[in-house]
């Protein structure tokens, strides 16, 4: 019989299909098994699929590797974090004591703690010196103030920022002083008394420590928060006005005839009777004598002076 | 009865058609999530025997009936309208 089928032409074909096909029952179960072959066929082309990814390695490019679970478990306790890891801040052997105040500080901390601890530093040895100087009231207190000129030859010669903060200082000490030198013998008695007038800030201050402040920062009494601003004395959120009118609210009752902050500069240079203190009007008086030189050529001599002549 | 089927598959495979319904049918497989049931259904028997080599006979023997079970009925039956409708309709020309 099947031998007949397979040779059946194509017209043969056809007439016994219309045959078979008049028999709706025919057609049906002719479904069923057309049907079923081509599922074959479809599952078996799946089956091909996978069994080629598997074997090429495919599948596992695409699906990735399998995590073992265990390496990457979360953990879930109160001393550890996700990853098990203690959270124990610091380890003991991470801090170093502090040689100044013998204080532990974390090493990460370290030099940022020395700054502020010694006063050493780019911004630390004028916060230093004006904690000095707000702290003693003493006339003497002053000398801790200067000591950026005087002991330059203890320790300046590390590092090149504070050389270069110091020049800056010893250039507002030489040029001020140079302006006017006149009247501030016979102002120095007069100064300690007239303490009480200026700002409110300024109140609580002896008048040489208001000099010796507004030397050194901008000083201008904010008139939002009442404070005195730290910057320095040309900050760019003052004006000249702003600072000269407030030097001259604040020292004027002592010093009347100051219009500048030169006067004022020379009066911080010379307090009645601290031996430091006069011999740095001496040593910028010396300086005086230099600054016809060229200028690269002053700096440096500036720069040895201390070591020279001390 | 086996003949008059294999007559009416030989001539929907001359005419064409079988490849059209067979394109159908897979594409209605991929759509209602039957291929990745039976991706599973291979990955597990792979699991299974994962200290002996897996051929692909044995990936047949065992996904296959399982994989007939998992064919949704609306996709089956939709085929079997199909190509019903379509020899019926043959007859008449």
């Amino acid at each position: 019989m099947n031998t007949i089928v397979s040779e059946l032409s194509m017209n043969d074909l056809n007439n016994k299909f219309f045959e078979i096909m008049q028999n709706e029952g025919n057609a049906e179960e002719a479904a069923n098994f057309i049907y079923d072959s081509i599922f074959d066929d479809v599952t078996l082309g799946f089956m091909f699929e996978f069994h080629h990814g598997l074997k090429t390695g495919l599948t596992d490019l695409i699906e990735g590797e399998k995590e073992e679970e265990d390496g990457y478990k979360i953990v879930n306790s109160p001393e550890c974090d996700v990853f098990g890891f203690s959270i124990m801040k610091k380890t003991p052997d991470s801090n170093c004591s502090c040689p100044n105040c013998e204080r532990p500080v974390s090493a990460t901390r370290f030099a940022p703690h020395l700054e502020k601890c010694m006063g050493m530093g780019r911004n630390s040895s004028r916060i230093a010196s004006r904690r000095i100087a707000s702290n003693s009231r003493e006339p003497t207190s002053y000398a801790g103030l200067l000591s950026d000129d005087d002991d330059d030859a203890d320790w300046a010669g590390g590092s090149l920022q504070s050389e270069r903060r110091k020049r800056r200082i010893k250039n507002n000490n030489n040029r001020k002083p140079n302006k006017l030198h006149n009247g501030n013998n016979r102002n120095n008695g007069n100064q300690n008394s007239d303490s009480n007038d200026g700002s409110a800030t300024y109140e609580t201050m002896t008048a040489n420590e208001k000099k010796n402040l507004l030397l050194q920062i901008c000083g201008v009494v904010s008139e939002h928060t009442k404070k005195l601003c730290t910057r320095s004395t040309r900050c760019p959120q003052h004006t000249e006005e702003q600072r000269r009118a407030l030097r001259n609210t604040v020292l004027e009752p002592s010093t009347p005839e100051s219009q500048t902050i030169g006067l004022t500069a020379e009066e911080a240079g010379s307090p009645p009777d601290s031996s430091p203190s006069s011999s740095c009007s001496s040593s910028s008086r010396k300086r005086d004598r230099h600054r016809a030189v060229p200028k690269i050529k002053n700096k440096r001599e500036r720069n040895m002076s201390p070591n020279g002549r001390e | 009865m086996t003949v008059n089927n294999t007559i009416a598959h030989q001539r929907l495979i001359l005419s064409g058609d079988r490849e059209r319904f067979k394109e159908l049918l897979r594409r209605r497989l991929i759509e209602c999530g039957w291929r990745d049931q039976v991706r599973m259904l291979c990955r597990d028997v792979v699991k299974e025997n994962e200290s002996n080599n897996v051929t692909f006979d044995m990936l047949v023997t065992r996904v296959t009936p399982r994989a007939r079970a998992l064919v949704p009925d609306t996709v089956k039956k939709e085929l079997l309208q199909k190509i019903k409708t379509h020899l019926l309709t043959q007859k008449d020309q």
